[in-house]
């Protein structure tokens, strides 16, 4: 997963919006009780900001260590064996796929892998459907699947 | 007889298309997932180009507001192993009105050397996608040819072996359709040539 346009002004929005309802009521001197309503309303609306902030940023070292994956581990195929959905988060399914990974001096194994998936990407995992996987040479459980 | 439908009917007499009144493809492409499975309607099937089968239609769907794309499909099963996904989308296009999510599935855009292609276009491909490939198939004479051959806002979507290509007008005429057919058809002679080589 990305921050998109719309993440980087939701996240905007609501810091900058949270900020202006914790501050400005004070500075302009209103009654404490109003002042203290504002003031909530704008750290939960911080919080909710940080937060978007901290999951685009494990989001973004998380791609960075997937590139790295790729550029330096180990290609191999993964053969779907089964793939299914029960939730679907923005609109996207929650994949869970059960996969044949065969890595060249690793043999083959089975694993399961739950993965966040374009409504398009999700109607194509069938049983039998072969995708690439590079495993991480200094942990050959760990693998990015190229779907 | 609306012009749409006209302009369809005379499609499929200049070019001996079959028509099919709806066609429902399915959610193939990031388009056809914006669609929520409006089927294409009117629909036509057979030669889009030379050697290209595939189905022109108009899709129309809506979210917030309405939507109204004229598409042409094709399948290029072999694209799937070298690039499972490939959107090269004009600039500018909007494909829904009620966007409200702020992460979006990861995609690499594409870098090329040539403005005019990036000024038209954003190019985006899956992550994890083999560049040298990609760059081969984005050759100087085919971005030469998408800078300035296609219509004004046509756009192309590859995924996982189906081919979309599009355009955005309401009211296209057959010359339009026959244009956009053109211009699938020679995408997907592009890619199936590369794929092959």
């Amino acid at each position: 997963m990305q921050l998109n346009k719309v993440g980087i002004s939701l996240i905007a929005f609501f810091g900058l919006a949270g900020a202006a309802f914790a501050i400005v009521p004070i500075l302009a001197g209103a009654p404490g009780q109003v002042a203290g309503i504002f003031a909530s309303i704008g750290v939960i609306w911080v919080l909710v900001a940080l937060g978007l902030l901290w999951y685009a940023r494990r989001q973004k070292e998380k791609a960075a260590h997937n590139d790295w994956i790729f550029r330096q581990g180990l290609r191999g195929t993964a053969t779907v064996l089964s793939a299914g959905s029960s939730a679907t988060v923005n609109e996207m399914p929650l994949m869970s796929l059960r996969l044949e990974l065969d890595v060249p001096g690793h043999g083959t194994r089975e694993t399961k892998r739950r993965e966040i998936m374009l409504v398009f990407a999700a109607s194509r995992m069938e049983p039998g459907l072969v995708l690439p996987v590079y495993v991480n040479p200094q942990d050959p459980s760990e693998f990015v699947l190229v779907w | 007889m609306s012009d749409v439908q006209s302009a369809y009917g005379k499609l499929a007499g200049d070019r001996g298309l079959e028509q099919l009144g709806a066609f429902a493809p399915g959610p193939l492409t990031p388009l056809l997932v914006e669609g929520k499975g409006q089927p294409l309607e009117p629909a036509l099937r057979g030669a889009l180009g030379d050697e290209v089968e595939g189905v022109v239609g108009e899709l129309a769907y809506t979210r917030n507001k309405t939507f109204r794309f004229q598409v042409a499909l094709t399948e290029i099963p072999a694209a799937t192993a070298f690039a499972p996904r490939v959107f090269c989308i004009r600039r500018g296009r909007s494909t829904r009105d009620d966007e409200f999510y702020g992460f979006e599935a990861r995609h690499s855009k594409l870098w090329t050397e040539s403005t005019a292609l990036n000024e038209r276009y954003e190019v985006a491909t899956s992550p994890y996608q083999d560049p040298n490939w990609l760059r081969q198939l984005f050759s100087p004479a085919f971005v030469d040819w998408l800078g300035t051959k296609p219509p004004a806002d046509f756009s192309f979507e590859l995924a996982y072996g189906a081919l979309l290509g599009s355009i955005e007008a309401d009211d296209p005429g057959a010359d339009g359709l026959d244009a956009l057919c053109e211009a699938t058809a020679h995408v997907a002679a592009r890619i199936r040539r590369e794929c092959e080589e």
